[in-house]
């Protein structure tokens, strides 16, 4: 049997037509593809689309309907800040959760331990899973495709164990698998809780628009720059002086950050932590694929695929009743498939090219 | 500008479409006058589905029943109408669950969720919008520990238990004057078994007992040859195991591979020993002489068989091809307690019934299916007439040997255990 | 600690170990040639433990006969979800940059397709089959070792062994071991490509029939059983050497021992941890495994 070999070897020098550009223009990191313009119009749209959705809970007063949309916000969330690792450096991480853990049990502890507020214990939550990432990320950086989502895997599912298995650590009490309650304190803007829907939605919201604004700042950032080019062509890029290690760290610090405020929300939301879902492996999962069918390495593909996947679990799920066992999930694996196989960059990207041929996208809908 | 723009117009119908489906939700609950919505949140896929097929089957059952006698007499025969949704073990989608049930299905009463860690946030959301919740199943003890008014249990807390496996032992040291002194322990990592053993670890120092081993291991093993060595080696005189089905089968099945004796037997908190599709995979010498508590009694004595039990016990035999579980009956019985209810409130008003669940006291009829002798709430929802048996397995059946009152006078428990070599 | 104890540690140790590295096997032979990772592994032996398991329930058929179904039956899933499903994907990044997350994905959503189907079709109830041979347990000592675990350990031996020698010495072994070195060049000397694919998942997913008609005689079946074998063979395989077929083998031995001794000294949930610290330590410090030519 042979070893592994670089899988470049194949075909020596053809990269994907998408990537071709970035690289070939290595001269000018400063100057972008794209215009400025065409960037500052994303912005606008992001602004426009935060105010439209902040002024929903005015017109939307049912609670259920408010809490589904917080539901596939939060998903939505998560899948931006998987994204912008993820999506622009081009490997699978199927352990972001680990991220998500942290921050939730750091809220949670800062909380009932030190009396923290969760608007300072979110961050912080969110501070010690980029300081996690950084621990992890540093190694398994080098490892690619395969190797590096089955590290991300085992490093989450190391994490989880642990948490399960552990009451107290340092004086610390992590509770083990019966996972951390938020303490009630009824209707109170420090300690993030409300008695109403509203609030939790307009900090997602909230939450959700700094993330897109993030990723948005990458694509037009050197930073997105380089890991563009380090996705294209590593060795290439590595030539130029662009230090993958380096650039990849500081997105994945970023992209844990915004993961661990994500479980900082979740447990504020939910009122409970657990290692069982906040670490585990399926919240790992729901990331990855929201982001990819809806299209990685793009603004709002990610917002897209849970706009998308997360109604159709709930809906599935609403109208069978459980009367058909793990039938959501099957299709879920269906549409997984067919976007690989048919839309390999997400449907964002169909759904683009048929506005434009509807004319709806206006002049240089071709570029 | 442009490609921007054909982001936002993608954006918008996709949000549309999204909101479109969720509109179709909220039509389909034409709520009508003469039904009562019931709702149950349950594990209905993922690693706890059995027990959660095995309640929905029970409860469906005593709904049919409760309809075709009449509905709820007090409300004109008003029918009874389930409402399940499936929390797939994670406590985010119970709780959404929950806000859905309570929101658009409009239920008069909430039950469920099994699982501790789906039922503890959950049964919150339904303090929030004054629903009342009847646990079925969850154990964990802060559940009716909170000081919440709208939160019911009938089963047991986790610390009953515990203590009921150690009243059984110490029970049968007192009739016989031998017994343990030295125990194992050996769970699941999980929220359950963790929390069983923390409360056995407690109880068995109490009592003098001395724990030589104490040992979790993660859900889903395919081996436990290491583990059972480490058992072996020391050498205590019982064993106290907390498994799920497909573990407890695979440690059932290695125990008897590899002969390794218990004098005093092993202790079982139910779980996998409870399930009836356990007892249809194993080999009934694997199980030969187990002590297991059993949150119902098995070869239940007091009193005459109604008629609704035969009628419960066939079906559910009929649709899932084995015999009554403990789940099942739980989920039976909480319908005919959420009956009595609805009878004495006349109403299916959230407010008025969750008064009327409060005042339950039920002494007799098919709500006692689940084993008990009166359900009757404390301040805190939790029926303090809760209690398991501990049964010991003879002959191939399961027959209660703890309390002593509940023991058929056949019932001749063995104790020592026979070593396997000297089985028949 | 008890050196008679450890001894049978030791032994225990290896007999799972050995019936990791068998299940793992096909595992490694697929990505080896492919370069796919299998997500869905687990899920091929899950069916593989339910074919075996509704054969005896149905037909009578004990496990240990079940073999001259399982192993073509698996052979056609194998085959089947590589000429539907993974081929198509090949085809269309024959001329691009290979992307093996993309292969990853595919996988994932078979894995995810199979367990729940199966669950909606053979319910989540826990089954479980027997064999009517009488095995009496060898006794080393006061301690007996199980037969069935040891027919799987010995099946596993000697598939590894028949399989290198066949990858050797037939045509069509050589062929697939062509295709692996160098697929462009197995192309141009007129090898059919999709078709050695197709054969070598095929071959994978039969090794896994085998071992589910093995293990269904004392590994309890349910709809998840897949998860902890598939998440077992991805640490065997890459601490074995990734394509290795012997290294398969030293990967499971390794880590069966590792595990047996290392939960005599600590519980459980820790050897757990240690073993995923283990598999990511080999793949950080050397990731062409043990047996794999760095």
């Amino acid at each position: 049997m042979t070893t592994a070999r670089p899988d470049r070897l194949r075909s020596p020098t053809v990269p994907r037509p998408d990537e071709i550009r970035a690289p070939s223009l290595p001269a000018a990191p400063g100057r972008r593809p794209r215009d400025a313009g065409t960037g500052f119009g994303t912005l606008g749209l992001i602004a426009l689309m935060t105010l439209a959705a902040m002024a929903l809970p005015l017109v939307v007063t049912d609670s259920y309907l408010l809490h589904s949309c917080i539901v596939v916000l939060f998903f939505a969330y998560m899948a931006t800040a998987w994204n912008f690792v993820c999506g622009y450096v081009g490997q699978l991480s199927i352990g972001h959760a680990m991220f998500a853990g942290i921050g939730g049990y750091a809220t949670v502890l800062l909380f009932t331990g030190l009396g923290l507020s969760p608007w300072l214990g979110m961050p912080v939550g969110g501070l010690l899973a980029a300081l996690l990432s950084v621990v992890v990320g540093y190694p398994t950086f080098r490892l690619r495709g395969p190797y590096f989502a089955l590290t991300t895997i085992a490093f989450a599912e190391m994490i989880r164990i642990w948490v399960e298995n552990t009451d107290t650590v340092l004086g610390i009490p992590l509770n083990g698998a019966a996972g951390l309650t938020v303490p009630l304190r009824g209707e109170s803007l420090a300690a993030l809780q409300f008695n109403g829907k509203a609030p939790y939605y307009w900090v997602i919201v909230g939450l959700l628009a700094g993330a897109l604004t993030a990723t948005w700042w990458l694509e037009h950032s050197k930073l997105g720059f380089y890991l563009k080019a380090i996705r294209g062509d590593r060795d290439a890029a590595e030539s130029l002086g662009i230090s993958p290690a380096r650039y990849q760290l500081v997105a994945l610090a970023i992209s844990a950050f915004m993961t661990g405020i994500g479980g900082g929300f979740y447990a504020q939301f939910f009122r409970y932590v657990n290692a069982e879902r906040l670490i585990g492996v399926d919240l790992s999962i729901d990331m990855a694929l929201m982001s990819i069918i809806g299209g990685q390495g793009t603004v709002f593909g990610p917002l897209l695929g849970a706009v998308l996947l997360a109604p159709l679990a709930e809906i599935t799920r609403g109208h069978l009743g459980g009367s058909l066992l793990g039938l959501h999930i099957v299709v879920y694996g269906i549409i997984l498939m067919l976007a690989v196989l048919y839309l390999p960059k997400g449907l964002i990207a169909p759904l683009r090219s048929l506005l434009a041929r509807l004319g709806l996208l206006g002049r240089g809908g071709r570029r | 500008m442009t490609t921007s723009f054909s982001r936002r117009v993608a954006l918008r119908g996709a949000l549309a479409l999204s909101a479109a489906a969720f509109a179709t939700t909220a039509q389909v609950q034409a709520q009508s006058q003469t039904e009562i919505s019931v709702g149950w949140v349950l594990p209905l896929s993922g690693g706890s589905a059995a027990i959660g097929q095995q309640a929905r089957t029970g409860v469906q059952i005593a709904v049919d029943q409760i309809n075709a006698a009449g509905g709820i007499k007090a409300l004109n025969g008003a029918k009874l109408k389930l409402v399940f949704a499936d929390s797939q073990s994670k406590p985010d989608i119970g709780v959404s669950e929950t806000e859905r049930l309570i929101q658009r299905e409009n239920v008069a009463v909430m039950s469920g969720a099994f699982n501790s860690a789906v039922t503890f946030p959950a049964t919150e959301v339904a303090e929030r919008y004054k629903t009342p919740w009847i646990v079925m199943g969850a154990v964990k003890d802060e559940i009716t520990e909170r000081n919440f008014k709208y939160v019911f249990r009938i089963n047991n807390k986790a610390t009953y238990d515990a203590r009921e496996q150690l009243d059984a032992i110490d029970l049968l040291k007192k009739e016989t004057g031998q017994g343990p002194k030295t125990l194992a322990m050996f769970y699941e990592g999980s929220d359950w078994g963790r929390s069983h053993a923390a409360n056995v670890r407690k109880l068995a120092k109490e009592r003098g007992y001395t724990l030589v081993l104490d040992e979790a291991a993660p859900p889903n093993q395919v081996d436990f040859s290491a583990q059972l060595l480490k058992i072996r080696a020391a050498k205590p005189d019982a064993l106290i195991a907390a498994f799920y089905t497909p573990d407890h089968l695979l440690l059932s099945r290695q125990m008897l591979e590899q002969q390794l004796n218990l004098p005093y037997g092993v202790h079982s908190v139910g779980g996998g020993t409870e399930d009836p599709s356990f007892y249809k995979a194993i080999s009934p010498k694997a199980v030969a002489y187990y002590f297991v508590q059993e949150d119902r009694q098995v070869d239940a004595l007091q009193g005459e068989r109604l008629p609704e039990f035969a009628d419960v016990e066939a079906k559910f035999k009929a649709q899932l091809g084995y015999d009554m579980s403990a789940y099942g009956a739980q989920g039976f019985a909480v319908m005919y307690v959420i009956k009595d209810a609805l009878e004495r409130a006349r109403s299916a008003e959230r407010q008025v019934l969750r008064d009327a669940v409060a005042a339950t006291d039920i002494t007799a009829g098919p709500a006692l299916y689940a084993g008990y002798q009166r359900i009757k709430f404390d301040e805190q929802g939790q029926n303090t007439f809760a209690h398991g048996a501990i049964s010991q397995n003879l002959n191939g059946q399961r027959r209660t040997v703890w309390p002593a009152e509940s023991r058929s006078p056949d019932t001749k428990p063995a104790w020592p255990v026979p070593a396997f070599g000297a089985r028949s | 600690m008890d050196p008679l104890i450890l001894s049978f540690a030791l032994v225990n140790g290896l007999l799972i170990g050995g019936i990791y590295g068998g299940v793992a096997l096909g595992l490694s032979l697929i990505f080896g040639v492919m370069r796919v990772v299998n997500f869905a592994h687990g899920s091929l032996l899950m069916l593989a433990l339910y074919a075996a398991f509704w054969l005896q329930a149905l037909a009578g058929i004990d496990p240990y006969a079940s073999v001259v179904v399982t192993v073509p039956l698996l052979f056609a899933v194998g085959f089947l979800i590589q000429s539907v499903v993974i081929a198509p994907l090949i085809r269309r990044e024959s001329a691009l940059v290979v992307e093996p997350l993309s292969a990853l994905l595919l996988t994932a959503g078979v894995y995810l397709v199979i367990d729940n189907l199966a669950l909606m079709a053979f319910g989540p109830d826990v089954r479980s089959a027997s064999t009517s041979l009488a095995l009496a347990p060898l006794m080393l000592g006061p301690i007996p070792v199980n037969m069935q675990r040891l027919i799987a350990f010995s099946a596993a031996i000697l598939a590894a062994v028949l399989l290198s020698l066949w990858l050797r010495s037939t045509r069509l072994g050589r062929a697939i071991r062509a295709t692996a070195q160098n697929r462009d060049a197995a192309v141009l000397s007129g090898i059919d490509v999709p078709m050695i694919y197709a054969v070598t998942f095929g071959i994978g997913a039969a090794l896994l029939g085998l071992f589910g008609s093995l293990l269904a005689t004392f590994i309890p079946i349910t709809p998840q059983v897949g998860l902890s074998f598939g998440i077992r063979s991805f640490i065997v395989v890459v601490l074995g050497g990734i394509g290795s077929i012997p290294g398969s083998i030293v990967g499971g031995l390794v880590i069966g021992v590792f595990e047996a001794l290392a939960s005599q000294f600590v519980p459980a949930t820790s050897a757990a941890i240690l073993s995923l610290g283990l598999f990511i330590l080999i793949l950080l410090v050397r990731p062409s495994g043990l047996m794999g030519r760095a």
